[in-house]
């Protein structure tokens, strides 16, 4: 009886076998790199929104604090959208007639919201919390990114499990003083760029909590340099840093020891103590972000 | 320990889960949809023109095919499953399930809107709940509330813990007036001849009305009114009385308290109502009364609180015993030291006779048997040595005779003052209602009624039988009626007004002590009702006043008292009572004169009637969580069942869940047959509050309607019934045989029939635990001695321990302290989104309660001994669910708990399996409602609202210890003992649960689970529980103690 199969048709079945296999490789990786991709993600996207709202414009260019509109990020697991009241306040004066804030006017006029798409809109099994972070010393740029320079919103980051674990097992890379928590420009401690902590008296709680500790990037002891990035922004927007550090510096110098920071590591490992974050086992446990 | 024989009454009611599919194959048995299909009922609106769809359908809902198809049609909401499906259509929908949620897994997450306010109210910080005082008005005393509300929508509702009467704790039913709010089948409309009206309409038409009756004092104007709890609303009336002297206000409710009342007024000639104090009794005698069940009993919060106060054994106060005479089966029996079960109608002779054996009358005859007169006996010494120290309560549903020989006896034996006081009634316009029903009947017939104003009663429904309501008040000239849903009377009124839940409007009302609370509104109306203040008001000279307005006018003179009105007014809304307005005790001179009682032949059949433990009256049928959770002793879901002995059973040649037709005075009512332990012979209790036609989707054509053979003459009791059977039989679900395992004689039945592991587990391993006090001082180890009661040590496991360094959370229940009211049920489904599956996946052992009373019968069927034990997710520390999770769905945490991550879970139910507990509970289908506008409303944002196919349970209310760390954390602190605490234990009215941190040395839970009587169930496979339970101790009387020292 003749060979059905040719002796190629060997080779052609062993290639064929790889070539299962690779092409079963490449979807596993085609399908974890879309699964990351921003169309997925939505990372960088720029949703259309009813006014084209810049935050470049409102933070660096006019120097609005944060909190003017996300009333309740310290308060509250939600930040809080600012209703049309708070838009309303300076723009009953300014900007009247622009074309651009029709449906600000129209929603002060027949109170019906403006709709706004969410940016940052994460699964609703995911109970995340804005106040313990911002509480803890986690600046709103470590996740917003720099909303100062975003003419429109947008995601920075993924949002993804993978990312908010990354930081859940290693807070100390994204910890700062509590100071800096709006200042979009902090970027932590270097050789060039240090900054000095110390703890205050637990005076009016009588529970140390985050605000005890204050930091500042000019030298306590008097030395010259330092306060790089305060410098680069304007100075409404350090208001409070430079209370704080004045008040650090002026009003009890004696009895502040102040410890000097030049990597974000040594920097996240003193807070790490001091903010009494929780260990990264009890971090990452599910319950934390699920329930 | 105890050679009685313990049995988890499953076993003995035969028809666990055979019964399900035996009773499937009989001829309507289970409600089988035919006849009319959803294309008909289509079909058949379509051919109505300019009627509003649920007008119409409920038009059709007269059609016993539609009762059937609603029945079967909306418990199991849109996803239904149909169980003869065939093996290869099952394959199918398999297949198509998968892919189906395969895809659902892939979609791209949709662009979510964000809709801000235009001005944001001041004080609203969204993400954080706020509290709001309130007051939830009951005809037996309001409950004053605290109330969770979320960007300002009502989510939980609590008892008010600063509140001086109640403390905290709540029950299943102020619970659940939640989802009674957010129920979408409330009436949303004024309607007049059932079309859609306007409510200026309806005033115009009120008003005219009067102002033609101005002239006669409003002759032929009724007021017929539930009863009413609201000073306010009482004064509103007392003025419109005066403007209208001959309008007649007339107030009934099915379940009211007649006897009471006249039994106050026989001896003290007045209203009273008793206030037990039951922190100074050392022993208690219920003559029939149900005091530790629901709010139903008046005071219920403080007797419970006060009753289990006495029983926590910690050194401050001599424990007390409670005796209970009862004619069925209640929590408050069950919870006796001893209990006797009499026919309701011999309990006033027993009554009569005590009252002569305590000098409290002349002495009486008791014909009963050799234990009933010992019992008697020995229940007369006790009561004479504590004489001062003890208090005799009787039964709302009892004769007057039997309040009178109670009164007689606490005065006889010096009680009152001491352990009972008498203060003035508690809801303003006392009467006697079913006589002052019976006269509005008579005026109906006479043609005399005009206008009858029905304001949130449903007479058609619940009026006794033998006055044909709905004949007499067809015979009305104009019919109003004010209630929250389009009910049996609503749809024969020609006006009918929707009214406002009391989280929506304004009143007052009084706790049972008499300390006043102002109910004030949570939320906007949400379809705009309206309340019988408005209604009263329009007949008065300021008609438009509102109730605002007319609360704080009524209360203006009290709270000026002491400084500011408008600051006393906040501070009494803020605070959420009165000060000072607490009744004070009544002079209670009289005397008792006990009328003389016969017993009838004890050959004679029985029928007792009472409150649904969970409905009442039938109010509140249409609330899923009520109709779902089983009922205390019966564990009957859904139905309510004729509840006989075991005995009466037999003798009537019955068995279970039989059809009889019970005629009485020529009346009758066809129920089906359940067995209850301990039940008295001869004697059938019908629940009250089923058999709704009309109560809307969920609570119409459940069970049977007893109200159809309560006759005006026996309210309470009827002797005489005849019971005849029809030869069907009908299917209800007792949910205690889910979670029982039947195993063979073999493998450990005891031979006698039992095959229950359960209940041979209750003995073998000690589910249950308890001693007499005698035992106990003797031997205070006694719950960790004998066989099957040792803890392995810690390191007798495979896998290797936690560490837990910080907090370490765990519960402690004390089995003492729990009456099985099921209040921590209904807070656990307020508080976490527990689905409402329905009648039939009840039946297949689908509830998902995470939280279940275990009832653990023990003795003699006849006359038992129960005890109960709340059953939730232990959070063991060597947990069996967790090591067979295949893919960490359930996970352990570093503080403990046991926890679920249900995006994770892909429902393969392995943990189900391995949990010996059987807390687990499997969303089956989508039984979450996603759909319904209104339900959204009510979710608690901090919960998931779980989907199909995920597994669920018990997570020790994560959210709020997570919550609470929150705070601890920003604070950088632990977390305080007392600052967490879950939905079960805020719900305790008798604080049986204690939740906190078992590392905190001085923490309340870790010296609870410190005292030696503190056990793990099954703790002997080294699960390691969190949840701990606090044996059990009876004092026991020494004479009674027969066959209990076996």
């Amino acid at each position: 009886m003749a060979q059905i199969f040719d002796r190629s048709s060997n080779a052609l079945a062993r290639m064929s076998l790889v070539l299962t296999g690779l092409i079963v490789i490449a979807l596993g990786i085609t399908l974890d790199e879309w699964q990351r991709s921003p169309w997925w993600t939505h990372q960088g996207q720029r949703a259309d929104q009813p006014v084209p709202f810049s935050h470049k414009h409102h933070v660096q260019g006019l120097g609005l604090q944060c909190q003017y509109c996300h009333t309740s990020v310290e308060n509250s697991s939600y930040a809080g959208i600012p209703p049309t009241k708070t838009c309303m306040n300076c723009h009953a004066q300014i900007w009247t007639n622009a074309d651009l804030l029709v449906p600000v006017r129209q929603s002060w006029a027949t109170g019906e919201s403006i709709v706004w798409t969410k940016v940052h809109d994460l699964p609703d099994y995911v109970y995340f919390n804005h106040e313990i972070h911002v509480n803890k010393g986690f600046g709103c740029s470590t996740c917003h990114g720099r909303v100062d320079e975003m003419p429109i919103m947008y995601q920075q980051n993924t949002l993804q499990m993978e990312w908010c674990l990354n930081c859940h097992r290693n807070p100390a890379v994204n910890l700062r003083p509590e100071s800096e928590i709006y200042n979009m420009a902090w970027t932590g401690p270097s050789e060039l760029k240090p900054v000095w902590c110390a703890v205050k008296q637990q005076a009016q709680t009588g529970v140390p909590t985050g605000q005890d500790v204050t930091c500042t990037e000019n030298d306590p002891s008097g030395g010259s340099g330092g306060g790089l990035a305060s410098l680069q922004m304007p100075a409404g927007l350090h208001a409070q840093t430079t209370a704080s550090d004045a008040g650090g510096a002026a009003a009890v110098p004696a009895v502040l020891n102040y410890q000097k920071f030049t990597s974000q590591e040594e920097l996240g490992k003193f807070l790490i103590g001091q903010y009494r974050i929780r260990n990264p086992r009890e971090l990452s446990s599910c319950e934390v972000c699920h329930r | 320990m105890r050679d009685k024989q313990h049995f988890s009454a499953i076993e003995d009611q035969r028809q666990g889960p055979q019964m399900s599919q035996n009773g499937k194959d009989k001829e309507g048995v289970v409600p089988v949809r035919k006849g009319l299909t959803l294309d008909e009922v289509r079909a058949r609106l379509n051919g109505k023109t300019g009627k509003k769809y649920w007008r119409s359908l409920e038009e059709l809902a007269d059609t016993p095919e539609f009762h059937e198809m609603l029945r079967s049609e909306f418990p199991q909401q849109s996803s239904e499953w149909i169980d003869s499906v065939s093996r290869r259509g099952f394959l199918k929908m398999a297949g198509a399930s998968l892919a189906l949620a395969g895809l659902a897994g892939c979609t791209k997450q949709p662009d979510e809107p964000i809709y801000p306010y235009i001005k944001a109210p001041e004080d609203l910080v969204l993400g954080k709940p706020m509290y709001f005082a309130t007051a939830c008005p009951f005809a037996s005393g309001a409950v004053p509330v605290l109330v969770k509300s979320d960007a300002f929508r009502p989510i939980k509702i609590d008892g008010n813990p600063e509140h001086p009467y109640i403390k905290g704790g709540s029950d299943p039913i102020t619970q659940a007036t939640l989802l009674d709010l957010y129920d979408p089948d409330r009436s949303q409309h004024v309607l007049y001849r059932g079309e859609t009206s306007h409510w200026g309409a309806f005033q115009a038409a009120w008003r005219a009305r009067l102002a033609d009756k101005k002239a006669s004092g409003g002759e032929g104007i009724y007021i017929l009114s539930s009863t009413i709890t609201s000073p306010t609303l009482a004064a509103q009336w007392k003025k419109a009385q005066v403007a209208f002297p001959n309008a007649k206000l007339v107030q009934y409710d099915p379940v009211n308290r007649d006897s009471a009342y006249a039994a106050s007024r026989a001896a003290f000639g007045d209203y009273a109502d008793a206030q037990y104090k039951l922190d100074a009794a050392d022993v208690v005698l219920s003559l029939d009364a149900d005091f530790l069940s629901s709010a139903i009993f008046p005071g219920f919060h403080k007797l419970a609180r006060d009753y289990a106060n006495k029983r926590r054994l910690d050194g401050t106060t001599e424990m007390n015993r409670l005796y209970v005479v009862e004619s069925w089966t209640t929590t408050t029996g069950l919870k006796a030291e001893h209990r006797l079960a009499l026919r309701a109608s011999d309990v006033p002779a027993f009554a009569a006779a005590l009252a002569g054996a305590l000098g409290g009358g002349a002495s009486a005859d008791f014909n009963g048997t050799d234990d009933a007169k010992k019992f008697l006996a020995a229940v007369a010494k006790d009561l004479k040595a504590n004489a001062g120290k003890c208090v005799v309560i009787p039964g709302e549903h009892q004769t007057p005779a039997v309040h009178l020989a109670a009164i007689a006896i606490n005065q006889a034996l010096g009680n009152v003052g001491k352990t009972v006081v008498y203060t003035e009634a508690v809801n303003p316009l006392p009467t006697i209602q079913t006589d002052d029903l019976k006269s509005l009947v008579a005026d109906l017939n006479a043609g005399k009624v005009d206008w009858l104003v029905v304001l949130n009663a449903n007479p058609v429904y619940t009026a006794p039988a033998d006055l044909k309501f709905e004949e007499a008040m067809g015979k009305a000239g104009t019919i109003v009626h004010l209630d929250s849903h389009v009910n049996e009377t609503a749809v024969l009124a020609h006006w009918h007004i929707n009214s406002a839940h009391y989280l929506e409007s304004w009143s007052d009302a009084r706790a049972y002590d008499g300390t006043v609370s102002i109910v004030q509104p949570l939320i906007e109306p949400l379809y705009g009702g309206h309340t019988a203040h408005e209604i009263i008001q329009a007949m008065l000279d300021n008609p438009d006043l509102s109730a605002y307005d007319a609360v704080r006018e009524n209360w203006r003179p009290a709270l000026s008292g002491k400084g500011d009105f408008e600051f006393n007014w906040r501070k009494a809304l803020h605070d959420g009572w009165i000060v000072g307005t607490a009744f004070q005790p009544k002079n209670a001179a009289g005397k008792a004169q006990i009328p003389a009682s016969a017993q009838p032949s004890s050959d004679a059949l029985e029928i007792v009637f009472r409150p649904d433990y969970h409905l009442y009256d039938g109010r509140y049928a249409n609330v899923g969580w009520l109709q779902e959770i089983p009922r205390p002793v019966t564990n009957i879901s859904w139905d309510n069942a004729a509840m006989m002995s075991y005995g009466t059973l037999g003798r009537l040649g019955l068995a279970e869940h039989d059809v009889v037709e019970i005629s009485a005075n020529g009346f009758k009512v066809k129920a089906p047959v359940f067995a209850v332990p301990g039940h008295p012979d001869n004697s059938i209790t019908l629940t009250l509050g089923q058999g709704r036609s009309r109560a809307g989707r969920v609570g119409s054509g459940f069970g049977f309607n007893a109200y159809e053979v309560r006759t005006s003459a026996a309210p309470l009791y009827l002797t005489g019934a005849e019971l005849r059977k029809t030869g069907d039989t009908y299917l209800f679900y007792v949910t205690k045989s889910h979670y029982t395992d039947h195993r063979a004689v073999f493998v450990g039945g005891d031979g006698s029939g039992t095959h229950s592991l359960e209940g041979n587990e209750a003995i073998d391993r000690a589910i249950v635990r308890y001693a007499t006090l005698e035992e106990f001082r003797k031997n205070p180890n006694f719950a960790h001695e004998g066989e099957g009661r040792e803890d392995p040590e810690p390191d007798e496991s495979l896998f290797p321990a936690y560490r837990y360094d910080k907090n370490a959370w765990g519960m402690s229940i004390d089995m003492n302290a729990c009456v099985g009211c099921n209040a921590c049920v209904v807070s656990c489904y307020a508080e976490n989104n527990n689905a409402v599956v329905g009648k039939h996946q009840v039946g297949v052992g689908r509830i998902m309660q995470w939280i279940r009373i275990d009832t653990y019968f023990e003795g003699d069927l006849a006359a038992p001994r129960a005890h109960f034990q709340p059953m939730l997710c232990q959070h063991c520390e060597n947990a069996p669910c967790e090591q067979v999770c295949p893919v960490g769905a359930t996970v352990h945490t570093p503080e403990g708990l046991n926890t679920m991550v249900y995006n994770r879970c892909v429902g393969t139910r392995y943990c189900s399996n391995n949990c010996p507990y059987k807390v687990r509970r499997f969303n089956f289908m989508l039984f979450s409602d996603y759909e319904t506008e209104s339900l959204k409303l009510m979710r608690n944002p901090n919960v998931t609202v779980r989907s199909r196919g995920v597994m669920e349970k018990c997570s020790y209310c994560l959210q709020r210890i997570n919550a609470a760390k929150i705070q601890a954390d920003k604070q950088n602190r632990e977390i305080r003992d007392g600052e967490i605490v879950t939905a079960c234990q805020q719900a305790c009215p008798t604080e049986a649960i204690v939740f906190g941190n078992i590392n905190d040395r001085n923490s309340k839970v870790r010296k609870l689970k410190e005292q030696l009587r503190t056990y793990g169930v099954l703790a002997d496979n080294n699960t390691r529980p969190r949840t701990t339970y606090v044996a059990e101790v009876l004092n026991i009387n020494p004479e009674l103690a027969d066959g209990l020292e076996a």
